[in-house]
């Protein structure tokens, strides 16, 4: 029979295997995104209390107004401090997560913008969005120098402010935590899909079995990287689900829904195929999730999934160009926060993501050559 | 179907300076039942795994059914049962479902896999047991399962590494009984490996006697008993202190003991019953103390003891004679 009818044959005994623990698979494909999204996507969940070291050179009743706008809402908690080096040797330690200065003569100029300088500290993304949103919400409300009521009597114009940002501050946090979320599940998701179950099999002599069944045993390397393709979609696609239950959207709405399913099913084609390839040449369960973990993680990572690329040090970033997981974690993000994919990116990115995938099931049938001499 | 179902030529298998398979000849002929059996390590698995395609022989060919495996595997292996050294069935699959995978991956056409199952299961007396999760079954349910399986797509030879061992006699009698079967009713060529000498004894009408790699022994049982000229075996056990003063009074008596791991034993020659008087006579005079001593027809174990001068059971592998130097040390 054919290549592909005993692939299907092993295939429908994996998704056996895989109705009968159903429960199980829930279960941890709910708890695998769950877990990542509370452990990373807790950033996105707009925190409170940001501590701001606040450095006032003014005093005049327009600072103090606006200081005390900064204030209302309690998303950042403002301590005030004398000198800026006071204050940024705190951002330098890392125990605020921005400095606001107010220069001198923030209002003695009517004629002119006046401006307060923000220090954002950008290892601390969550904390500096709120920071930089409550920051600008309160400079567009523009000057107020009325001390009891600010709200009859605004000024006309705006407070300019100068910051640098780590990205757009219109971006929703929680879109860009689980557009990296979900590429990296998928990858995981497969990791963990087919390459352990080569293992499994190997333990359990299934994989001796079916190779000395009279089939072709690169079947056996298809059947495994569809299964873990499967796998891989089930927990992605969960993830995507949670994450737009916790506030992520997407901005290229229903199409972007499809392109996102696409983007993820190709990643988990991609990581099942090297996954078999590194389980063909591994033989313990443990060396093989060390190695699964230790090549994952830095892909997801160096494909800017939970950081952009622009901050990673200068030396990774030549490496996010040979990341497959680079243009999937792009893909996401054009389509949950800009707002579409472009067809050209569409293609380029499948096209990228199958290249990928040809060279790792052209490397695993390599390795799973001389598979049955190490049993 | 050609005279010969397993032709095995010159089979050499090398794992770096180890030597497992030594240039090993047989041939298998359709409808028998062939015992190859040996102690751990022997080279048993290593050429079963040679005659499946499993491993590359360094050198020499294997022929299935006429059909070289090398070259041929698909081909080769339509025409083989396997069932390995390892119990291979899927515990989270059914008995039901993990006949049926197989019974497809051996390309029985849809429209007979249901009948295929159904006969499996009944050959393994598990019909009752269907729908059960594997995982849930003893290890003899699973060896019984995992036989019939072997024979669902009716292979005309099958191979089986040690199918018996660590199984209790009920689950061995049973597998026994399967196998008698389907060798007559559907004249199923079978290969066995085994350690147990009763397994060979009784079920095979052939039996190739394996150590270190090479072929040392070949023929029907009783052709063994008699290669090695014996017709009664004296055999005394004794603590292992005491063996070398009962193999001295056996020299007395005028036999030719050997001692392998707990016991003396020595061919009778001669009157029978001449020797044992003066052997008992000795013995006594010596004052040692003998726990047992008897006086049978050779067993293959004898066959092995006079090949090998040591006995199936005893050996754990290839290293065992220098274990044992260096337990003689300590
Ligand atoms: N893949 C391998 N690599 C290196 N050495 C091996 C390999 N497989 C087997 N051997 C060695 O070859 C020799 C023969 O092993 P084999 O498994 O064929 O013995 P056996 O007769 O089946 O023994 P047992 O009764 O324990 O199953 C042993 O010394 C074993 O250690
Ligand atoms: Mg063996």
């Amino acid at each position: 029979m054919s290549l592909l009818g005993d692939t299907y044959t092993l295939f429908t005994r994996e998704m056996l295997i895989f109705k009968k623990n159903i429960r199980v698979s829930v279960v941890r494909s709910l708890i695998f995104p769950i877990v990542f999204i509370l452990l990373l996507g807790s950033f996105g969940s707009s925190p409170k209390n940001v501590p701001v070291a606040l450095v006032n050179y003014d005093g005049s009743i327009a600072s103090l107004n606006f200081i005390n706008a900064l204030q209302l809402g309690n998303n950042i908690n403002v301590a005030s401090y004398t000198t800026q080096q006071q204050a940024m040797s705190l951002l330098a330690q890392g125990s605020v997560a921005a400095v606001i200065v107010i220069p001198p003569g923030f209002n003695s100029d009517p004629g002119s913008t006046p401006t307060v300088y923000v220090y954002l500290d950008n290892s601390q993304p969550q904390s500096a969005s709120v920071v930089s949103s409550v920051v600008s919400k309160v400079a567009s409300e523009g000057i107020n120098n009325g001390p009891t009521s600010p709200v009859s009597d605004p000024s006309p114009g705006s407070i300019s402010v100068v910051s640098d940002y780590a990205y757009g501050a219109g971006s929703n946090y929680e879109s860009f935590v689980v557009g990296g979320i979900i590429i990296m599940v998928a990858a995981f998701g497969s990791m963990f899909g087919s390459g352990f179950t080569v293992l499994s099999d190997r333990e359990l002599g299934n994989l001796k079995a079916f190779l000395t069944a009279p089939i072709n045993k690169y079947s056996v390397l298809l059947s495994k990287i569809a299964y873990g393709t499967v796998q891989s979609a089930f927990s992605a696609y969960t993830a995507l689900v949670i994450g737009l239950l916790i506030g992520a959207t997407i901005a290229a709405g229903l199409v972007g829904f499809l392109e996102l399913l696409w983007v993820i099913f190709l990643v988990g084609l991609g990581f099942g195929s090297l996954s078999v390839a590194l389980a063909s040449r591994t033989k313990q369960l443990q060396t093989y999730a060390l190695v699964a973990q230790t090549v994952t993680m830095p892909m997801s990572f160096l494909a800017g999934a939970f950081v952009p690329v622009t901050l990673l040090p200068g030396f990774l970033q030549p490496l996010a160009t040979f990341n497959p997981l680079t243009y999937a974690v792009n893909a996401t993000r054009d389509i949950m926060i800009k707002g579409s994919l472009p067809l050209s990116i569409l293609i380029s990115t499948t096209i990228i993501l199958i290249a990928f995938t040809c060279v790792m099931v052209a490397i695993a049938a390599l390795f799973f050559k001389n598979t049955s001499e190490q049993l | 179907m050609s005279e010969y179902a397993i032709q095995i030529e010159n089979l050499v298998k090398k794992f770096g300076d180890l030597t497992a398979v030594n240039n090993v000849s047989l041939n298998i002929k359709s409808g028998e039942i062939f015992g190859l059996l040996g102690p751990n390590g022997a080279g048993k698995s290593t050429t079963i795994n040679m005659i499946l395609g499993l491993l590359t022989p360094t050198s020499g060919r294997v022929l299935v059914d006429g059909v070289n495996m090398q070259q041929h595997p698909e081909k080769a292996r339509q025409e083989i049962g396997i069932v390995t050294q390892e119990t291979v069935v899927e515990p989270e699959l059914t008995a039901a479902q993990n006949l049926m995978i197989f019974g497809k991956l051996y390309h029985i056409p849809a429209s007979e896999l249901k009948k295929s199952v159904d006969f499996a299961l009944d050959l393994a007396d598990l019909n009752s047991f269907k729908d059960a999760y594997a995982g849930t079954f003893s290890g003899g349910m699973k060896r019984r399962l995992e036989t019939a399986k072997a024979l669902m797509h009716t292979p005309k030879v099958l191979l089986l590494d040690e199918p018996t061992t660590g199984l209790d006699i009920q689950n061995r009698t049973k597998i026994w009984g399967l196998l008698r079967k389907i060798n007559k009713e559907q004249n199923v060529t079978i290969l066995m490996t085994t350690q147990y000498l009763e397994e060979a004894d009784q079920l095979a009408n052939r039996i190739g006697i394996i150590d270190h790699g090479r072929l040392i022994a070949l023929g029907t049982p009783a052709e063994l008993r008699q290669k090695i000229g014996m017709s009664t075996l004296i055999e005394a056990s004794a603590d292992k202190d005491d063996l070398p003063k009962v193999a001295q009074a056996f020299k007395k008596a005028g036999l030719e003991p050997q001692v392998p791991s707990n016991k003396v034993v020595a061919p009778n020659t001669g009157k029978a019953v001449d020797k044992l008087e003066k052997l008992m006579r000795l013995l006594s005079e010596s004052k040692v103390v003998v726990h047992n001593i008897s006086m049978h027809e050779p067993t293959i174990d004898d066959v092995f003891l006079k090949l090998t001068g040591s006995e199936v059971r005893d050996q754990t592998g290839e290293d065992t004679s220098r274990t044992r130097v260096l337990m003689g040390r300590r």
